[in-house]
């Protein structure tokens, strides 16, 4: 175990000066110019000395590989330079955005989680039976849905017609329902369908009717048997489902005005930010690997019979 | 069987208290929830404003960027000058200015204070001015002139040339007097001269400022305000239908329309103001007849109907109230458009677009998708098409990198404020002299030239107004430049809700001492 | 996992209950009409797609208006006979503007799929059946592209390169791939394993020959089921971006960028917003459903 946690950390260093690099080229070959943006922001003209002097203050003068030279060597000391639009270092507005991001993601994904589960578990038990399709249907609108039609959809008729949750969702509980819920339940219903896979495919195994031949109580074989081997690749969707949950936050954090990373994202689209785009992409990256890594070692604990 | 159901009842259950428990321990991190809470069982001791802003700052600096505009929109700072409603320079914290030649004496109100009490003096003004200069770029001719302090409430600019429109640019938000010794590196604190002062300020956030209770200026009205970080109109308009906020500007026309519905509840005022929207005609690709016939198939009018309540159609680029805003264009006449073109040898042909020896006559506008720059071109593209100019458009995303620079176009769409400090000379400045940025359509005129020349050191108001208007009538003349409409500046507010700055065209101020609600 | 293959060691009572386990496993009679019923959805569910198909292509002579004509009489006007789904907030008809985008979301998402599923398949054929150093860089690009939450990547590159449909396929194309990639290359290695791959080298036929004709019909099945559920990822896709404003440019119709331009004045003309939102949310559900059905059909 030590020793695949060792070579998956080495593996990991590839990998993320790869992301590094990708991401900077990216916004290399980007078209605008971050100095004009800056300096023309609400729409008043500039002459071409000022342009100048601005463009050489940001250092955009400089030639590719000793931009991204300069750049990767502060990233390694976690510092990820300063933002165009207003001259504030970009760690700072990603902290501030993460914490935000945070609550909300942590949230939709345990709501997910908590919905999905058992109810996967449940319509697996009970197959082709009435509850089954009725979830099943639920779980097919949801997917069929997307996160920002639901979440328009939903702040028209609860905050506008019926007046029964605050459209300023920051600083409040009742604020934060709707963002969760707009993000949740996508996410929830592509789960159920997958923990349903997961846990049925246990269920049809030979070892189960036998068990159930011999008399076995269904419930016992359900907890003892069935979810324990099917818990790793539960495991693996829930890690998978983390990349769709920050995607989404991008687009619901939009629509709601949560100050996450995604709003930040967005505003710094708009504004040519590139620092802080740069490390918003890094930042989702490294979480998004980090995580797949956990799970793929939480896999391994579970099940001991996973090799590489 | 019952088992079961049993058992996966608990399993939701525990889940969902689990979730509960989580729910409940992020709230802790969310303070928030308690103080509005508070909030709205004080609101009605405390007048508290709450207000929504498209922009949020990092830091309070008022000399960096734009961010001026804002602490002014915030009430907490406060120029030498100000612009008034009907576009003209009055004295805020200065109490008089006389120029001889290039120099300029100002004079500084005997009360004037920070709202630590100090009193402003010529020292801190000058040091203001100077500060601004060195850290934005717009600002950087101020280091050019030379200062000298008379006594404490007097001092002299010297400026290299003679410049007639010193006032206006001390007028400018980003010039704000601040203490600069007691506010540390403005980040998060800041002692200015404002009705209001900073309680709360979160980067990037919500920002709440208090009563200044030792305001120079007289007695502050309200007690307070918040300013939430709403950049999507929409959201504004759901937050005011929910009671969430009492008053923003930057009133979309569907917001108007529905807030026009209810007159009882709110009040809306629109007034025309310093943005433009207008087009450059290329004419080193462009003939004078289809020039002209486009001026007189564009029809500002009904553009001004499909962005309704946003925009007021317009003639010249300055608010018609000003002195220097008189212009006139021809009245749109689609039919005298398509004589012109005939005239010029276009032929209808059967797909009902002119052409020319066998070259159908088609147009590239270019834009870019903000400031309803995108509703324009798609109008002004069937407005064209009905006189048989067929027109593509193609949209950039960086207007000032792509077509600006290079002219690569027929016809440019562009929006930009035309009159930032209440005088002409900025706008046709970088617009119709010899080489200026957005003088790319070809446009040169040796007697506008000249009187852009004689404009820029004029200093009699009313000539100044004069040459400014002939100067734009020869590019209207020419057809140059088409000035389509002057964003309008829309504010609503709460019934009960006054003083909001909701009849100055200018975009940076807002919040006053004069401010009040019920 | 020595206690459960105890569990199964007696097979031959499995007979005696059957009742229970007739929910949890099929005998062969059923499996024959359920693969039949299946069969039968999935004619369905593509007639449905070929019908929206040929919607997206017919577009322009179907549209009742002009879906770029602006009418001032007619701003936010509800649904009548003459605008089925009513007018824009510029009295453009927007029956005819969802028609249009049916044209965009549709054919594109098709076309998007269609290249990323003949790219990556290609890219994994190659790096399964060479291995060695082709496998090396294409699996490696695979990870690192993979090492991004998709949407994330997607809104980056859409967002830095600028709005506009070319961008817009290249960032939703630009992960797209690797999913096919790693499919194919697994089962080629597989493939490569079995002993009619080894025979055909050795009666001398080139890779190329092989990689056509041999492996390339085993993995076909596969690989189109996988496309089939992707379609509707790539719809929400679509329209997410240019929901954000990263997508296709004004006047252009396109069913995110409708939505987003409504949503300011849903409260006077919520089908504004309605009317693209369900036409988005049936064809995604159309593709979601035949490609459930192609699933079922491969016994996945």
């Amino acid at each position: 175990m030590k020793k695949y946690v060792v070579k998956r950390l080495v593996q990991l260093i590839p990998m993320i000066l790869g992301i590094t690099f990708l991401t900077f080229l990216l916004l290399y070959i980007s078209p605008g110019d971050p100095a004009q943006k800056r300096l023309s922001a609400q729409g008043v003209a500039v002459t071409k000395e000022v342009l100048a002097q601005t463009r050489e203050e940001m250092g955009l003068d400089r030639p590719f590989i000793k931009q991204y030279g300069d750049w990767l060597f502060h990233l390694l000391q976690a510092d990820l330079g300063l933002s165009y639009k207003d001259g504030t270092p970009v760690n700072q507005k990603l902290a501030r955005g993460m914490k935000n991001t945070f609550v909300l993601a942590a949230g939709a994904f345990l709501l997910a989680v908590a919905v999905s589960l058992p109810l996967g578990i449940y319509t697996a038990v009970r197959k082709n039976r009435f509850s089954d399709y009725c979830i099943r249907f639920i779980c097919f609108l949801g997917n069929a849905l997307p996160n920002f039609l639901l979440a328009i959809v939903l702040m028209y008729f609860l905050c506008i017609r019926i007046n029964a949750f605050p459209v300023i969702a920051k600083g409040s509980l009742q604020g934060l329902f709707l963002p969760t819920v707009a993000l949740a339940f996508p996410l929830a219903s592509r789960l159920v369908r997958q923990v349903r896979v997961a846990v049925l495919k246990q269920l049809e195994t030979d070892y189960v009717s036998g068990a159930r031949a011999r008399g076995v109580k269904k419930g016992y074989i359900l907890f003892r048997n069935v979810l324990h081997n099917a818990l790793p690749s539960i495991v693996t969707l829930l890690g998978l489902s983390v990349g769709t949950l920050l995607g989404g936050s991008v687009v619901i954090e939009s629509i709601f005005m949560w100050p996450g990373l995604g709003k930040l994202a967005m505003d710094s689209i708009t504004a040519r930010d590139y620092p802080v785009i740069q490390g918003f992409v890094i930042l989702m990256a490294v979480t998004y690997v980090v995580v797949n890594l956990l799970t793929d070692l939480g896999c391994r604990l579970l099940d001991p019979r996973i090799k590489e | 069987m019952n088992k079961k159901i049993f058992v996966f009842l608990s399993i939701l259950i525990v889940s969902a208290m689990a979730l509960a428990g989580c729910r409940n321990h992020t709230g802790e991190g969310l303070p928030v929830n308690e103080t509005e809470a508070a909030g709205e069982g004080r609101e009605q001791e405390k007048k508290i404003l709450r207000v929504s802003e498209a922009f949020v700052l990092e830091t309070l600096n008022p000399h960096l960027d734009y961010q001026g505009w804002y602490t002014s929109i915030y009430g907490l700072t406060e120029a030498l000058f100000a612009m008034d409603d009907q576009s003209s320079v009055k004295p805020v914290l200065a109490e008089s200015a006389e120029a001889e030649g290039n120099e300029w004496t100002v004079k500084i109100k005997e009360n004037a204070c920070f709202s630590n009490g100090n009193p402003v003096t010529s020292g801190m003004v000058v040091r203001n001015l100077k500060n601004a200069g060195e850290i934005n770029p717009r600002f950087s001719n101020l280091l050019d002139y030379n200062y000298k302090i008379i006594d404490d409430k007097t001092f002299r600019i010297t400026t290299v040339e003679v410049y007639p429109t010193l006032l206006n640019d001390l007028a400018s938000p980003e010039l704000a007097i601040v203490d600069l010794d007691n506010s540390g590196d403005m980040a998060k604190e800041l002692v200015a001269t404002g009705p209001f002062v900073i309680s709360k300020f979160e980067p990037g956030g919500t920002v709440e400022v208090a009563r200044n209770d030792k305001y120079w200026g007289g007695e502050v009205k309200l007690d307070g305000a918040v300013f939430y970080y709403m950049p999507e109109a929409d959201t504004s308009l759901m937050a005011m239908q929910n009671g969430e906020l009492d008053s923003y500007t930057s009133v979309t026309s569907d917001a108007a329309e529905i807030y026009g519905q209810a007159p009882d509840t709110y009040k809306l005022v629109t007034v025309p103001a310093t943005r433009l929207q207008f087009y450059i005609l290329n004419e080193n690709r462009l003939g004078a007849p289809v020039r002209k016939a486009i001026n007189l198939a564009v029809d500002s009018e009904a553009i001004e109907t499909y962005l309704n309540g946003t925009v007021t159609s317009t003639s010249g680029p300055f608010s018609p109230t000003a002195a220097y805003g008189k212009a006139a264009k021809a009245a749109v006449d689609p039919e005298g458009a398509k004589e012109l073109l005939e005239a010029d040898g276009y032929i209808l042909n059967v797909d009902g677009y002119y052409e020319k020896d066998g070259q159908v006559l088609s147009l590239n506008i270019a834009y870019y998708a903000a400031r309803s720059l995108d509703t324009l071109a798609a109008l002004m593209q069937e407005q064209l098409g009905k006189i048989g100019i067929k027109v593509t458009l193609t949209c950039e995303e960086d207007p000032d990198g792509t077509y600006i620079a290079t002219g690569d176009f027929d016809l440019a769409l562009y929006c930009m404020i035309a009159d930032k400090a209440s005088d002409p000379y900025y706008f046709i400045s970088c617009t119709l002299a010899e080489g200026a940025p957005y003088n790319c359509g070809g446009f040169s005129n040796g007697k506008a030239q000249a009187w852009i020349d004689e404009l820029k050191v004029e200093t009699d108001r009313e000539k100044r107004a004069e040459l400014a208007n002939r100067i734009v009538q020869l590019a209207i003349d020419e057809d140059a430049f088409g000035y389509v409409a002057l964003f309008n500046k829309t504010t609503v507010m709460r019934k009960g809700v006054t003083n909001v700055s909701e009849n100055c065209p200018f975009d940076f101020y807002f919040l006053t001492a004069d401010t009040d609600m019920d | 996992m020595c206690r459960i293959k105890g569990n199964c060691k007696d097979k031959g009572r499995i007979k005696e209950n059957c009742k229970e386990k007739s929910r949890m496993r099929e005998n062969r009679g059923d499996e024959k009409t359920n693969k039949s019923l299946v069969r039968k959805r999935i004619i369905f569910f593509l007639f449905l797609v070929l019908l929206l198909f040929i919607i997206s292509l017919l577009a322009p002579y179907l549209v009742p208006n002009d879906p770029y004509g602006t009418n001032a009489s007619y701003m936010k006007a509800a649904p009548s006979p003459e605008f089925p789904f009513g007018t824009d907030k510029l009295g453009r008809c927007i029956f005819s503007r969802v028609l249009m985008g049916a044209r965009l979301s549709i054919f594109f998402s098709l076309l998007l799929v269609m290249v990323t599923m003949v790219a990556g398949t290609f890219l994994g054929v190659v790096a399964g059946y060479y291995g060695g150093i082709f496998d090396n860089i294409i699996m490696r690009l695979v990870d690192m592209l993979l090492a991004f939450p998709q949407l994330v990547l997607a809104i980056a590159v859409a967002g830095v390169l600028g709005g506009g449909m070319t961008n817009m396929l290249l960032a939703l194309g630009l992960t797209g791939w690797t999913l096919y990639a790693r499919l194919a290359r697994g089962q080629v290695m597989s493939l490569k394993q079995e002993e009619f791959i080894a025979a055909a080298r050795l009666s001398g036929n080139s890779s190329l020959r092989i990689m056509a004709v041999h492996i390339l019909p085993n993995i076909a099945g596969e690989m189109i089921v996988n496309a089939a559920i992707q379609v509707g990822t790539t719809l929400v896709g679509f329209a997410g971006l240019s929901f954000l404003g990263l997508g296709v440019q004004v006047p252009e119709a396109e069913w995110g960028s409708m939505i987003n331009e409504a949503k300011g004045y849903m409260q006077q003309a919520p089908w504004a917003v309605l009317a693209p939102g369900a036409a988005l949310f049936i064809t995604v559900a159309v593709f979601n459903l035949l490609g459930d059905a192609l699933s079922d059909y491969m016994g996945r």
